[in-house]
């Protein structure tokens, strides 16, 4: 009895240890972004404002050109994001229902592919789009995220595509569709929300993605959400008002989309990882 | 020649479908790969303008591998890579075993703890940062309430804390992917041999250790590498967080790389750089494309 009770207590706290270190970053983030400065700057913080406001998110937005980030990050994530997912899309299928000679290699190279650093990346792009003009424009940026988004989709679309049984389309063939028409009106929506899944990941990716944005953007009115954050940090003192409102701004959308898809997302990215 | 005809007649739709994927991954990593191991040849530097690359040779390997600094970084990265990984295994093992047990606010705790793996790298390192602020940080605040000295304590001022600090973050958005992970791996664990070991006067430990790890073997070999990868290329969260200060002593491979190309200008040696990088992982991805193959083959 004793020993159960233990036990039990034991997972609690466990679970709780685990819970605060996973989220309380994040609620630290968000409930000081509420706080007017004298609540933030204060040798005795308390967990809640006292004095809610939205002062911070103000001064970010009409001040600190958040609002012109947010749009070039979501214009380049979704752009991203659509050029990547139809590209990835045809060869997955093609992964997932034809045996043709190369198809390992190139399922070994679309691994391998992502396992690439991207500095061994960065250098030759960086040249090319210096020569091409496509610094400091959301194009080049669109071109750089699909290294990372195109492999990783095709991965996650062969998976999805793979669970779907092919009686499917070829009832549909017998019917009269082309093949491409079958994959377009039977296919695709039936593997909708794998595509949506695999789309809003390679949102997140690029919404997320620092190193290149650096590297590639120095106008200030083509700067992502990461780069706008990054620039709190030339002055001298940090402006942790200002920082976390402008945090949760660039968080929150990426939060909202992940807590609509979590589920799929989880069970489809860990069948590809343990799949190898 | 005739066999590739036949084999485009016959292939020629999925082939048709591939295309545009290929020629992506082609332009956008393999060109960019083989330049870069074409730059590691010469001196290139891009300030100044109009200077075509010059054949060196070697001078570039040659150059940091007598470098010192080098050798420092790669050490410094060896380490808070492998510190990462450790942690990451442990905590993502524990927290995968937590969540196979039944008890109440499991999938609250599922999805709670996937929070900070989708959370951009970036706000993570950034609210962290604030957490650790010295003088206004919550943690410093904590831990002198809570009977320590650490008022005012910096931790960015040296770099086995300042590694510290940022391993905390790293670790702490790594482990949920491995513990979702283990958590299917565990699930597809039959209860019947639990049982059956449970049935022969096995306790939880002995379960643990001598049913649950073996059969959990080679995803654990996996996953562990996986995360090698990852930690190795780190660079989000230390450039956020330490610039790779203070005096460059946090700096990781991926951030000299990076230096030496955008903050030098040095095109030719950081491509050297990041194709040593390129080369150890290399090694890494093949030792866990042999395993991904012989597990379960590659379908």
């Amino acid at each position: 009895m004793m020993r159960r009770f233990l036990g039990k207590a034991g997972i609690y706290s466990a679970a709780a240890a685990v819970l605060v270190f996973s989220v309380f970053p994040f609620v630290w983030m968000a409930l000081t972004s509420f706080k007017p400065n004298e609540e933030i700057f204060t040798a005795v913080p308390r967990l809640l404002p006292t004095r809610w406001t939205l002062a911070q998110y103000r001064y970010v937005i009409d001040r600190g050109g958040f609002g012109r980030y947010f749009l070039n990050s979501a214009v380049i994530a979704l752009f991203t994001t659509l050029c990547g997912i139809f590209v990835a899309s045809l060869a997955a299928y093609a992964l997932a229902r034809f045996r043709f000679p190369g198809r390992t290699v190139f399922l070994l190279l679309i691994l391998v592919v992502q396992m690439f650093p991207l500095v061994v990346l960065i250098i030759p792009l960086f040249i090319i789009m210096r020569r091409l003009g496509l610094l400091d424009s959301y194009l080049g940026l669109v071109i750089a995220y699909t290294t990372f988004t195109l492999p990783f989709g095709v991965w996650m679309l062969k998976g999805y595509f793979e669970s779907i049984p092919s009686s499917l389309e070829e009832a549909a063939m017998i019917d009269g569709c082309s093949r491409m028409a079958a994959f377009a009106r039977v296919i695709v929506p039936v593997s909708a929300p794998g595509i949506a899944a695999s789309s809003i990941y390679a949102f997140i990716g690029a919404w997320n993605e620092f190193m290149f944005a650096m590297t590639f953007i120095n106008k200030e009115s083509m700067r992502t959400l990461p780069l706008g954050l990054q620039a709190f940090f030339g002055q001298f003192t940090v402006e942790w008002g200002p920082v976390m409102a402008a945090s949760v701004i660039f968080t929150l959308p990426v939060l909202v989309f992940f807590l609509l898809v979590q589920k799929r997302l989880t069970t489809g990215l860990v069948k590809g990882a343990v799949k190898g | 020649m005739v066999a590739l005809r036949v084999a485009l007649k016959r292939y020629g739709f999925p082939y048709a479908l591939l295309l545009p994927a290929l020629l992506g991954v082609g332009i956008l990593t393999l060109y960019p790969l083989l330049n870069t191991f074409w730059l590691s040849f010469h001196r290139y530097n891009l300030l100044r303008l109009g200077q075509a690359p010059v054949f060196t040779g070697l001078e570039n390997y040659r150059r940091i591998f007598s470098d010192e600094f080098f050798w420092f970084v790669l050490r410094n990265t060896g380490l808070f890579a492998g510190g990462c990984v450790l942690a990451t295994m442990a905590l993502g093992v524990g927290v995968g075993c937590l969540l196979n047990v039944p008890f109440r606010g499991r999938t609250i705790l599922g999805v709670a703890v996937l929070l900070p793996w989708v959370i951009p790298k970036v706000a993570a390192g950034i609210v962290w940062k604030w957490i650790y602020d010295d003088q206004y940080g919550i943690l410093n605040f904590i831990l002198t309430k809570l009977g320590f000295d650490f008022q005012g304590f910096s931790w960015f001022s040296s770099a086995p804390i300042a590694f510290l600090a940022v391993g905390v973050v790293v670790v702490g958005q790594s482990f949920p992917f491995i513990a979702l992970s283990i958590l299917a791996g565990l699930q597809a664990i039959s209860p019947e041999i639990m049982e059956a070991a449970a049935g022969d006067g096995a306790g939880p430990w002995q379960r643990f250790t001598l049913v649950t790890l073996p059969m959990l073997k080679g995803l654990l070999l996996i996953l562990t590498i996986l995360s090698t990868v990852w930690d190795f290329k780190v660079f989000d969260q230390i450039f956020i967080m330490t610039e790779g200060g203070p005096a460059q002593s946090t700096y990781v491979m991926g951030i000299y790389a990076w230096m030496t190309a955008f903050g030098e200008m040095q095109m030719g040696r950081a491509a050297a750089i990041a194709m040593v990088m390129f080369a150890i992982l290399a090694v890494i991805t093949l030792i866990y494309l042999r395993i991904a193959r012989s597990g379960e083959g590659l379908e």
